[in-house]
Parts: structure tokens; sequence; C-alpha cells
């Protein structure tokens, strides 16, 4: 009897084999998403998320695309604080290949791109509103041209991919570099088409890409491209456009959590600390390191950055602090030199890395300044064009431009204006390289002399030429 | 939509082979009967070993040419009535001693049995089963006694020089943390290395995630602390493939068996074992006092072009400052206790055993608790029918020692960084005898011994781990066993960070919870098969059929903003902003055909066949089932007649084995595409999207390591030397490896089965009865294990990439490299060139910043490929993080009553990537730093190894922090004194020992850290040899006490 029932035992095991199928419960797989309007709508949210997230790494807005638009100028250099070596490298200039923080900002681009290119191939077979589709696949080419228009100014040619991989064999994950005029070509088409995308959002929508938004990056397209009548027709556009766009009287409030999203505000990286949540952005740790004797890991590349400024420019005390008052204490603490003080969230110093002040990576005072600049280089310093500066000026309490420049020292004011306004917005290296005067400005600074020509385009990260060898590098590195 | 991804069928061939013999049993059994009984005589007699005069329980007396016999007592007395007349001759047999044997004539007998020499008629476990040791053709090594007698809060430790070819690497001295083992070095560089555990037939993967929640803080929890160690009767490691192939997938990093003590026939034994000891650490690390950190700051400000903060006189008065690790660390009390029960008699056998455990950290509020009990319970049920189960339950508690992260603007990984990093101008304690919260240098007010004692930072772990049996005889030879066993892991993780701590200043009161509950089922069923033909052919057939199914949920919860500390962890909704709580799941199986066939011919040429099919639901659709196949022979060259001539030569034994093993250890849900949630705000409200982590990789397998192995054991001079030495050649495969693919497809990596790693070596064991005799013993033992590991291949698109290692600033420096060529482990970085002295200086070599930027005082880096530029390009292999060779030697004496061991152990050839050094050497205005920035350069002092004082100088991965970290240290010393039988006799006593013990006495190494046995990233594969503030490890000094009854 004993002896049948291990018989019958050892035979049903035979046939009780545990499934080895993986069903994950606690994780959604890439096959079973997008299928409704909600996995539509989260895939899209993803896109937004690369803004401002990168897990183990810190945020592209709001950090990483700094150190390549900043502190590679003469805006900013690597403090104390810095403990990267890599970062310390693009502070002076002797950045290389291997550098870590290039590769960084190329991934984390491309995890946008590749975010957007799922999004925009999946998004239209769900079953679901056909205006929530249009518009997410719109968001989606934004978002999607925005990180392209990256990239082609960081590097000149890159890969242009438009869809994501459909297979893991090494061969048909290489894409080799297109002409950098392909991927303005596609940048325009993507631009174009988000244009469409509503002029504003109320409610939980707000913070979403707008066809302003897209028509200012549209703006700063043709005006890196020099293609000057689409600037000025486009930059026409969006002033006159019902968009509702304006310059807040008061500087500061563009760097005020209370006024987010508001009528300066085209298009904005969205930070929340939210009690914990969302933003794990580090750059209050880069621009406000303690009470103690710590010193900023960003720091003014040199005294002209706080010289630039006239006493009583409203923006240079949003633009730098030099004290603080401890909340803990109520101690008042005097640094012993200027610090940045845009992303310094005064109500959360003790908290690092949870600053709610949004990064503004396109504002109605860069649509005035790009309009300015465009008018000027066609039909020189027109009334338009010095209205719209004085604009800018005004707000920040320096008065208006004296009248009668000629085009050069207009276009000269222009650019120092532009210097002044956006500190630390990820604008300098950007307008120093369009307009040819990168070399010339940042050897200026003692640590930096090492720029050269070379600087104009970032080297291609080595690591994606080892996996690509058909990658050229760029000259000089 | 489910995705459902279709295992394919299981190999017909196993399942036909199973079939096959199943209905191949015989249905008849031979009955037995009990022959008639007719007395004709009596002998009574007791069994004694001969150095202890101890009494040998269970020692079987058998009439010599009869099957009749009877077991000892616990007093090691017999008393034989048999139909036999006087004289007669008894032999006496007991395991590990030699057989004795003589005539009887009717007077009461005391029979000494002297401790065998000759190891081979031993049985060894191997998996599923025991083999003659004769017998064996693989390389399986059992761990000495004495080895098991040390004190640890886990097995792991144990294993440290305890067998050739194993490699124990402590991760930290935290009570109750893990350490990594390498048997026959690491195949793999993404999935596990560590070895199986088979523990009484239960296979388990010590992966310390499994008690991890997610709510805890700092080192992990080591998951075999749960199973304690004085319970274990032996351990065997498995090395080869003949012996590792039958656990298949599970078996390419080597299986270690582990038998826990089990009763014995014919006792009834009461034991009582305690120790106490004392822990302190071994020393500090050199800093900067008071005084000379006031000047460095003084230089530092000088530098950035700011006033000095500190007068002449001022920085005199520092003096020596606070020393916050003396503060930190203290004499900490271990104690253990264990009681058991154990025994059986002819039908049954039992063991009962508890535990205590309660170990004390070197650092304040750090300590290590368990509880557990054992029962081990074997029933013959009938001549055929045998039951049993073995089952232990353990409850631990730890606190552990947090990770610091509070203070971000430098990197501050843990306590012992922030201990070390404090300035030693700030007190501890305020005038009013409250800790200083006031340190006018860091970025935060904290107090770091404050951080210490006030954090709560808890792991309380419950495991059951056990099976049990039922093994049929269905004909003679022929046996038939079905096992089921479950492992069940529950954990709780509390912590909580005041408001005046680091981690709780910024959150006002930090408050986390996190559970973790792990099943794993078990059922093995198989079936043996012994025959033996003209007593000349010995045959032992297994085949089997596994199933191993786990399932593992976690969640966690916290808040923070608390009004009162009062209620710390216990009270989530008293804190005023919750944490985003989280939760998940997974689950895996493996279902099993396993088979082995032990052939000998004569007990002089030995084969042994093995296989195993495993199916495992963690690889892709079609890759689900692997076959890993061994084969391997041994010839027993002494037993012939050649041999036999030669008289030194006592034993000689040749043995040969290949065959394949795998490892499955990359997690779970790895070969699918899975999606991450992320959040973004909109309106300032939190909205959560998805994205893909990785391509997904339909094609994921096994990766497969092909092992040879040859060896020989060789015993000379009666045995009195025994000489064991392997030599193998391991190769893996099909490597699970994360690897880079083009960033601009959006994704970093995709684990794919790219590359192979070679690891090829020597093993000597060497075991020496030196003097042996009644009165002075004196036996030696020497371990050796050589291991060159290499990198062959990383696929066809790379030949090296950069390791990720965790770790504020250490991550950025990429330190480690995996590169084709060279080992795993390998440093990589600049190689320094003293200090640039001058201006000239600057002018003629190369820099590493811009000229410009380049002042006297600076470090300088060679420039290897002389371009006239320090670049990466200039980066070279530093050194490697895998030992040359490592030893121990183990020395046993005994003279009467008294016993001394003197374990030394050592490592040769490794290197440390010292970080805590190099984070201290990154001066700045806040913290202190290493004691030889006392002597850094200046004008007038012109060093030519530690540069100007700067506000934190940019760290570069550097031949200065790749330190030798070659050891040899006194392991363990015990002096034992065993009471005579005599005196005990009187008391009913059966044993009293008493012993103390030191661990890691005394150490000889050039490492400048705390200790050379650290590994800051524990299970990490490609994080290894690096030390970034680990908790520090000790020495013991132990007084203990064995008792039995």
């Amino acid at each position: 009897m004993k002896k049948i029932l291990v018989l019958l035992i050892l035979a049903g095991a035979l046939y009780s084999c545990t499934k080895l199928d993986e069903k994950p419960s606690s994780f959604i797989v890439k096959e079973q998403f997008f299928k409704t309007q909600a996995d539509a709508v989260a895939g899209v949210t993803a896109i937004y998320v690369s803004l401002i997230f990168d897990n183990g790494e810190q945020p592209m807005y709001g950090r990483e695309i700094n150190f390549l638009a900043d502190m590679a100028t003469d805006d900013l250099s690597a403090g104390p604080s810095a403990i990267n070596p890599n970062v310390r490298a693009l502070s002076s200039i002797t950045y290389t290949s291997t550098d870590d923080r290039l590769q960084v900002l190329w991934r984390q681009f491309y995890t946008g791109i590749s975010r957007a290119n799922v999004a925009i191939d999946n998004i239209p077979a769900i079953q679901a509103d056909t205006v929530v589709k249009n518009r997410l696949v719109r968001e989606s080419k934004f978002l999607r041209a925005l990180f392209y228009f990256d990239l082609v100014r960081f590097w000149g040619d890159v890969p242009l991919v438009l869809h994501d991989p459909t297979s893991t064999d090494l061969n048909t994950l290489k894409t080799n570099r297109s002409p950098a005029a392909d991927v303005y070509k596609q940048i325009i088409a993507d631009l174009k088409d988000a244009t469409s995308l509503p002029p504003g959002y109320t409610g939980s929508n707000l913070g979403r890409a707008t066809g302003g938004a897209a028509k200012t990056l549209l703006l700063k397209v043709y005006l890196t491209q020099k293609d000057w009548p689409n600037a000025i027709a486009t930059a026409q556009q969006i002033i006159n456009g019902p968009y509702g766009y304006g310059l807040f009287a008061n500087y500061a409030d563009i760097f005020n959590k209370a006024t987010k999203n508001g009528k300066e505000h085209i298009f904005s990286a969205q930070f929340e600390s939210n009690g914990g949540l969302g933003n794990t952005s580090t750059l209050m740790g880069a621009a406000f390191a303690g009470f103690g004797s710590n010193v900023p890991a960003d720091i003014p590349a040199d005294s002209s950055v706080y010289k630039q400024f006239s006493g009583n420019d409203t923006r240079r005390a949003v633009t730098f602090y030099q004290s603080l008052v401890n909340p803990a204490t109520g101690v008042t603490k005097v640094f012993p030199s200027f610090y940045f003080g845009k992303y310094v969230d005064r109500s959360v110093l003790l908290t690092s890395a949870q600053s709610s002040i949004n990064f503004p990576i396109l504002r109605y005072a860069d649509v005035l300044l790009m309009y300015a600049e465009a008018l000027n280089e066609v039909q020189g310093p027109v009334a338009d064009a010095y209205n719209s500066i004085n604009q800018v000026r005004t707000r920040a309490n320096t008065g208006t431009l004296v009248t009668g420049l000629s085009q050069s020292d207009f276009r000269d004011s222009l650019y120092a204006e532009r210097r002044r306004e956006f500190v630390q917005e990820a604008q300098r290296w950007f307008d120093l390289t369009r307009t040819g005067r990168l070399v010339q400005a940042v050897s200026k600074v003692g640590t930096k002399t090492n720029i050269s020509t070379k600087n104009y385009l970032f080297p291609i990260p080595q690591s994606e030429i080892n996996l690509n060898p058909a990658l050229t590098q760029n000259t000089g590195y | 939509m489910e995705i459902y991804i279709h295992a394919k069928r299981p190999p017909v061939i196993f399942r036909l082979l199973f079939i096959i013999l199943l209905f191949n049993i015989s249905l008849n059994a031979t009955a037995q009967t009990d022959p008639q009984s007719i007395i004709n005589s009596r002998l009574l007699g007791r069994v004694l070993d001969s150095v202890t005069k101890q009494p040998v329980p269970g020692a079987v007396v058998r009439i010599k040419g009869t099957t009749h016999s009877v077991t000892t007592d616990n007093k090691g007395a017999f008393s034989f009535v048999t139909g036999q007349k006087f004289p007669y001759i008894i032999t006496v047999s007991f395991i590990g001693y030699e057989n004795a044997q003589l005539t009887v004539n009717g007077s009461p007998v005391e029979v000494l049995l002297k401790e065998s020499l000759n190891k081979l008629n031993d049985v060894v476990i191997v998996g599923y089963g025991t083999q003659n040791r004769k017998d064996v053709t693989g390389a399986i090594a059992t761990v000495p006694k004495e080895n098991l007698n040390q004190v640890s809060s886990s097995v792991d430790n144990l294993l440290r020089g305890s067998a050739p070819g194993v490699q124990v690497t402590q991760s930290s001295g935290q009570p109750g943390a893990s350490a990594s083992i390498r048997i026959r070095g690491g195949n793999s560089i993404t999935g596990g290395n560590e070895p199986l555990y088979v523990i009484d037939g239960f296979p388990v993967y010590n992966d310390n995630a499994n008690v991890s929640t997610g709510a805890g803080s700092g080192a992990n929890i080591n998951a075999l602390s749960t199973i304690n160690p004085t319970d274990i009767e032996s351990i065997e490691i498995l090395k080869d493939a003949s012996s590792t192939a039958i656990y298949g997938s599970r078996g390419a990093n080597g299986v270690v068996i582990i038998t826990t003590k089990k009763g014995k026939k014919g006792t009834n034994n009461v034991a009582y074992q305690s120790y106490f000891g004392e822990q302190k650490i071994a020393h500090q690390i050199p800093l900067l006092n008071g005084s000379q950190w006031a000047s460095l700051h003084n230089d530092i400000l000088t530098a950035i072009g700011q006033p000095a903060s500190f007068t002449a006189d001022q920085i005199t008065s520092l003096g020596q400052g606070t020393n916050w690790q003396q503060s930190a660390f203290r004499q900490a009390a271990v104690q253990n206790h264990e009681l058991t029960f154990s025994g059986g008699d002819e039908k049954s056998r039992y063991a009962i055993a508890g535990n205590y455990f309660n170990q004390d950290g070197i650092v304040l509020n750090t300590n290590f608790k368990r509880y557990s009990v054992r029962v081990n319970y074997d029933r013959d049920i009938s001549d055929k029918f045998k039951i049993g189960i073995n089952t232990t339950t353990t409850y631990s508690n730890t606190q552990g020692a947090a990770t610091n992260t509070g203070n971000t603007s430098l990197s501050s990984p843990n306590l012992i960084t922030s201990i070390v990093t404090t300035s030693p101008a700030v007190a501890i304690k305020d005038q009013s005898g409250n800790y200083n919260l006031n340190n006018p240098y860091g970025s935060i007010p904290d107090n770091p011994i404050l951080d210490i004692v006030a954090v709560t930072n808890k792991t309380n772990i419950n495991r059951s781990l056990g099976n049990l049996y039922g093994e049929y005889t269905l004909l003679p030879g022929l046996k038939a066993k079905v096992s089921l066993g479950a492992d069940l892991i529950n954990t709780k993780q509390n912590y909580y960070a005041p408001a005046n701590t680091a981690n709780g200043y910024a959150t006002l009161g930090l408050a986390t919870v996190g559970a973790a509950t792990v099943t794993t089922w078990l059922n093995e069923n198989t079936l043996t098969y012994d025959k033996t033909i003209a007593k000349k052919h010995f045959l032992n057939v297994l085949v089997g059929y596994t199933t191993q199914y786990s399932s593992g949920e976690a969640e966690t919860a916290g808040s923070k903003n608390f009004v009162s500390d009062a209620t710390t962890y216990n009270s989530l909704q008293s804190g005023s902003q919750t944490l985003t709580p989280t939760s998940s799941a997974y689950s895996w199986a493996l279902n099993s055909y396993l088979a082995r066939i032990n052939y000998s011919f004569a007990h002089k040429y030995n084969v042994t066949l093995s296989g195993r099919a495993d199916g495992s639901s963690r690889f892709g659709t079609g890759n689900k089932w692997g076959y890993f196949p061994s084969a391997g022979v041994s010839w027993n060259a002494s037993e012939e007649e050649f041999i036999k001539k030669v008289s030194a030569i006592s034993n000689l034994k040749v043995r040969f084995s290949a065959g394949k093993t795998g490892n499955q250890e990359i997690g779970q849900y790895q070969s699918l595409a899975t999606l991450s949630p992320i959040n973004y705000d909109f309106n300032s409200a939190l909205v959560t999207g998805f994205a893909a982590n990785r391509l997904s990789n339909p094609n994921l397998k096994w990766e497969k390591t092909n092992q040879f192995d040859a060896g020989f054991d060789l015993g000379l001079l009666d045995n009195r030397i025994n000489l064991v030495v392997d030599a193998y050649y391991k190769k893996t495969n099909d490597l699970l490896l994360s690897i880079p693919i083009p960033l601009s497809t959006g994704y970093s990596s995709s684990l794919q089965n790219i590359g192979s790693v070679e690891n090829k070596g020597l093993e000597i064991g060497i075991n020496t009865n030196n003097i042996t005799g009644d009165g002075f013993t004196w036996k030696s033992s020497l371990v050796y294990s050589l291991n060159r590991n290499k990198v062959l291949s990383l696929g066809s698109r790379q030949t090296s990439f950069f390791p990720t290692i965790p770790g504020g600033t250490l991550g950025l420096l990429q330190p480690a490299i995996i590169k084709v060529g060279l080992p795993l482990g390998t440093f990589w970085g600049y190689q320094t060139a003293g200090i640039f002295q001058n201006a000239t200086d600057i002018a003629n070599f190369a820099t590493l910043d811009t000229k410009a930027n380049t002042k006297p005082g600076d470090r300088r880096y060679v420039d290897v490929n002389g371009d006239g530029r320090v670049t990466a390009a200039d980066k070279v292999v530093l050194g490697n993080t895998q030992p040359k060779f490592i030893a121990s030697f183990t020395n046993t004496f005994a003279y009467k009553h008294v016993d001394l061991l003197v374990f030394l152990q050592g490592s040769y050839g490794n290197k440390i990537y010292n970080a805590l050094q190099q984070q201290l050497e990154i001066t700045n205005l806040s913290t202190n730093a290493w004691a030889d920035i006392a002597d850094r350069w200046t004008p007038t002092n012109p060093s030519n190894s530690v540069p100007r004082a700067t506000n934190s100088p940019v760290a570069q991965s550097s031949d200065r922090y790749i330190q030798d970290a070659s050891y040899l240290r006194v392991k363990n010393v015990v002096l034992g004194y065993n009471f005579t039988n005599t005196l005990l006799n009187k008391i009913n006593v059966k044993q009293v020992r008493i012993y103390v013990s030191a661990q890691n006495l005394a150490t000889w190494t050039k490492y400048r850290g705390y200790d050379p046995e650290v590994n800051s990233f524990e299970q990490n594969n490609t994080a290894q040899g690096i030390d970034y503030g680990a908790y520090p490890n000790y020495r013991t000094f132990l007084l203990g006490l064995n008792v039995t009854l």
C-alpha cells in the first residue's frame, strides 16, 4: 500500500511541473502597453519626465544641459563642491570625448527621443478620442524636436532615429550620423505639426507643450539657421497670436513657485518638490551648499558675470545671492562671494534637491530679444527692434537703449542683454556659438583659456563610437 | 492583454528514463525473518577515544563474520548478548575512527578507538546522496571541524581558509553583515557569483535582497545569518563539474552542502555550549588632529584668497581636538548560548537545539541578535520505510549602521565616513552635556555620534527552513525518496531618524517601514539504486525530478515631518507628509530532471556520469531549458600491486573530470521589456508616466561554464601526510552580460548572452600528522589556492567597459574596468608622478588641467602616451582586487587534556581601492582629512606625495589609492582544556571543555585603511575590493564552555 502511495506521488510529480511562463505582477510589459487612451497619456508623460528626471543621474534641464550650455562658457565655473573631474574638465574646457557628462546628456536626449518615437508610432492605432490622440502626438513631436534641436546644436551631425528598435541584434541597433540639415528638416517638420497644438491649457494640463511653444522653438530654429525672414514672421505670429504672452512686471516672478506657468513662461521643465515626490533636481545643491563653509558646485566663472549688471538692474539680485537666512536659526549667513540664486528655493534651504522652481526653457523675453535680433539683421535697428529690447530692459529697470545705434552696435547691445537676461538658463553657449563669439568670449576667463574653434561642437561620446565605429568624430577631438 | 511565454516541452528523454525506472520496480520484496535467539554468551565493554578517553557513543560492535551487532550507549558502553561462544573476535567501528578488532574471552573489555588518519573510508556527502570517499571522482573538500568551531554570526565566514579554492571576503564588520564567497573564482560579470548552499538538501542561493524591503538603510543584512552556524555538523564544498553538474543551472559557482547535527543511535545527550567575548577595533585610521586641521583650514582659505580664520594661538589651543573615532567605537560584547538534546534508539534519531546569539557591534548602537530552534528527527517506520524532518526557525534582529543621506554637499555615504570626516575642531557635546549640533563648518547642523545613537535602523527577520522526507526501499538496493521543503522568510525593517539627526533634519523626522516575504517551495523525487555484482562491480544510480518555486513580495511606507520623536516608526500617521508607498512582487520557478551513475570496479577504477536538465522561468521563450552533463573518472593507483610495493605510498588516487554547469542568477523578468512608472508635474500635481527600461530579449539563456579538473590524492607514510592537489580550467560562455548598446537607440544596455570569462587555478591541501600517539599530538593543515581569472571576450562590439560603481564621488571616477585580457576586479586610472614643484615642472611636464590652471604643489600624473597632455587616454591598469594566491595554515596541538589551535590565514597580491582615504584627501573647508595631509606641499615643504592645500582638489582614480592589501593574520587561536573523565563520571557528566579564543589577534599588512578584509559593495560583482568607509573589522577575545550530560 505504502509503496503504491509512493509510486503515486512520484508519478504525480512528473506531471505537476510548475509553469515556467513569466507573468510579472508588479511590472507592465511593453507589449501590453499603448492600448488605451490612458496608456497614451502616460506614455507621453514619460517624454516630459525625460526633461527633469533620470534615474541615478541629474536631470537634463536643471543640471546636465547647464554643464554644456553654461559651464563650458564664460558664465559658470565648477566650484569646489563639483566633485566630478568630468564636470571640472567642461569648466576648464579640457573635456575630451570620454567626458561622462557628454555621454549622460547624449543619452538623456535619445531617451526622450525614444519615448517620443514610441508614442508617435503607437498612439494613432489606439482606439481613443481623435482630438486627444492628435494632441498627444503633436506634444511628442514638439519634445522630439526640442531634443533633436539641442543635439544638433551641441554635436552637429547626429544619428536621426525616428522609430523604436525591433530587435536586440547589435547590427540593427546602430545608426550613423545624419547631416545636420536633415536633422533640422525633421525638427522643422515636427514643429510645424506641433504648432497646431492648443494655444494654452487649463487645470491639470497646465505645463504641456502649446502651439505657442512650438512656434517659439521654431523661431529659435530659424534664428539659429539665420533664416531671418521666417524668424521675423514667426516672432510676429507669437507676439500677435492668441497666446496672451507678456513679461512679468517683476523679473523675480520668472523663478517664483507662486507664478509658475504664468504669462511669460512659454515652456518650462516642471519641478515640484511636492512633499518629496517629483523633483529630484540637484540644482540647488549646485547653487547652494549649506550654511557651513562649503562652496557650491556652480560658481560665477569670473567677476565679469556679476559686474555686467548695473546697480539698479533688478535681475542682479535674482541672478545672485550673497546672504541667506538660515530658517532653522533665523540667523543671516553672509557668504564670502556671490553665488547663483535663480533656482535656490528659499523655502526648502535645508532640503537639498527639493527646489520647486521651474526651469524656463522658452520664455517671452527670449521671443522679444530674438525678434529684435532678426529685425536688426534684416532691417537694422528699426523701431520694432528697439521696442522689443526696451520691453526687456524696462522690466529690468535698466532704462531704454540709447537710440541711433548702428546695426553692429545694436547687435552688441542685444547680445549683452541676452547674457544678462539668461544667466544659468542654458542659453549662453548656444548664443555664443550661433553668433560665432565662443572663443573670443570664453578666452577672456583666466581659467578657460584652452578654448579653441574645435569647441564649437562637442565631441561625440567615445562610447558611441566604440559601439559603432562608423560614427565619425568631430574635428579636433 | 496578458503575455504568455510558453516553455519548451520538458526533455522527453528524462521523462522516459524516469518512467522506465519506475515500472521496472518489481512489486515483490523479500521478507526477512529474525533468527532464533539462543543465548550463549554475554559481553560487557566500553568504547573510548584513544587520546581523549572520552566515551564514543554510537560505535558499532560486531562479531566478526556475522551480521550481529550492537551499538554503544551514550557512555560508550555496550552489552552483547549472543548465541556465539567465547572466544570470538569483535570488530568495533565508528565514523572518523580506525576500525578496532580484538578477541574476547568473556571478561569486560575497554576498546580504545584511534582517530582515523585515513579519511578514505569516510562517507562523503554529495548532491542528492552520499558516496565513499574512495570512489569519488570529483573535487570535493570537507571543511575541517576546527573551522566549524570558530565564532561567527553566519556560516559564510566559517569557510575562510577552510578548503583550497574557496575565497571568502568579508564585506564589513557590522554584526550580521555578509561575506562574498568565490569558489574557484568568479565566472560571471553581471550574474550572481555566490555559490549555491544546500542546507539539509534544500538549495538556497544567498541573495541578500531576500531580506531587504527597501526601507532599511546601510549595509545589507546577510540572509545566511539566519542559519545558526553552531547547528552545523559538516560542510562539503563541491568544486568541479563532476560534483556540481547535478545542480545544473546553479552549479557553476560551486556548491556548499551544509548538514546539520543529527542524533546518534544509542545515546541521549544534553549539551550546553556557550561563550562570552569582547570585541574591539584593531586600530583607528590616522586623521588630522585639531591643530593640524585648523592650520589646513587656514591654508585653504589662503589658497582661495580669503583671510585665515584661526590665529596661531587658536591653532595651538585646539591641540588634539575631538577624536570622533574614539567616541564612535566601543568595546562590544558578544555571547552565545546553545542547548542541544540529541540522541536516538534503534528506530529513531533526534536532535533538538535552541540557540541565542547576541553580538554588539564595535560602533555604538549596532547589534545583531538571533534566536533559533532546530528540530531534526528521523524514524525508521519499518525496515523499508523511513521518514524524517529537518527544520529550523530563526528570529533575528539587527540594528545596523545607517547610511547618512543628510550631508550631500560632499559625499558622505555612510556612518563611518561621517564619523571620520567631521572636523576635530568641533566638540561632541556642548557645555550642558547635550550633543553639540552646531558644526559651523558642515552644511547642516549635525552630530555624527548623535546620528549613530538616535537613528533606529532595525531589521527583523523570521525564517523557517525545513524539509520532510519519506524514503522507501522498494527492492534491496532500490530506494525511492520524496521530499517536500519550504523556506519562508519574513522581513520587517523599521527606520526612524529624529529631527535632530542628519537624516531627519531636512524632513523634521523621517520614518519608513518595510516588509518583505519570500516563500520558496521545493519538491524532490529521487530513485537510487545500489548494486554490487560479484563483489567487484559497484553501481549506484540516481534519477530524480525536482521542482522549486519561489515568490516574493515587498512593500514600504513612510512619512515625515513629525511633531514628536516619541512614536518613531510606529505611527506613520503622526507624520504630516507621507512618502510614496511602494510595493513589488516576483516569482520564479525551476523544474529539473537529474540523473547520476557511479560505477566502481573493485574500488580501483571509478566513473561518475551525471547530468541535469533545468527549466527556468527566468529565461527567454525558447531558451527555458538547459542541459548540464558531466563525467568524472578516478583511479585508485594505490590499489595496484606495483604501488602497494612502494611502502612510502599509502594512498594514491588520480582524478579527472569534465562537465558543464550553469548560472541562472540574473534576477527575474530580465528577458522582458518592463515599463517603469516615472512622475511628472502638470500644474504642480503629480501624474505618472510609463516608459520602457530596456529592450526585450527573448533569446536570453543560461550562462554555461565548462570545467576541466585534474587532481590527485596522495597519502604518504601510512597516511601521516596527505596531499590533495587539483588543477582546473573553467571557461564560462554565453555570459549574461548587460552590454552597452548605442545610446541613440534610447536604451543604454541590453542583457545578452555574450562574451566569456576563464578561471584557471591550482589548489593544494596538505594535512600532516606531525606527531601522533597517546600523549602529545601535532597536526598541521595547509591550504593553498591560486586562481587566475581573465575576461576572454565581451562580444564583438567592445573590448572594455566601465561598470557602474555606486557611491557618490567614487562612481564618477570610474575606478574599475572590465576589459578583455584582464581579470575582473581590475582598477583603472592615472599613475601619479609626484608633485609639480615649480613653474619649470609645469612647463616641462604634461598637465591634466591647462598649464594656466596648474600651480606648483598640484599633483602630477604620468602622460603615458606622450602626447603632451594628461587625458583619459593616459589611464592604465593600476592593479587588481584578485589575490595572486590565498593560503591558510592551521596547527593543532594536544597534550593530555589541553589542546591548542593556531589558525593563520592570508592573502597575497590583492589590491584595495582605498576610497575612504581618497575622500579624506579631498581637502576642503568643512571636513577632516587623512593624517598625511599634515605633510602637504608648501613652498617651504616640497613634498613629492601630498599636494598643496586647495579647496576640493579634483578627485581622480589614481595609483595613490590602489593599495596593497596582502595580509597575513592570526585568524584564530583557541586554547582548550578537557576535564578528565573520572572526575566527570562522579557527577554524571560526559564532557566538560573550557576554552579561550582570540580572533584576528594579529595582522601584518601594508594596507592603510581599517582592515584589509573589506568589501564595501558586498555582493556587487563589478565593485569588489573597494573600501568606502565600510564598517571596520574587529578583534575578538572569547571565553567558552561546553558541557555534555
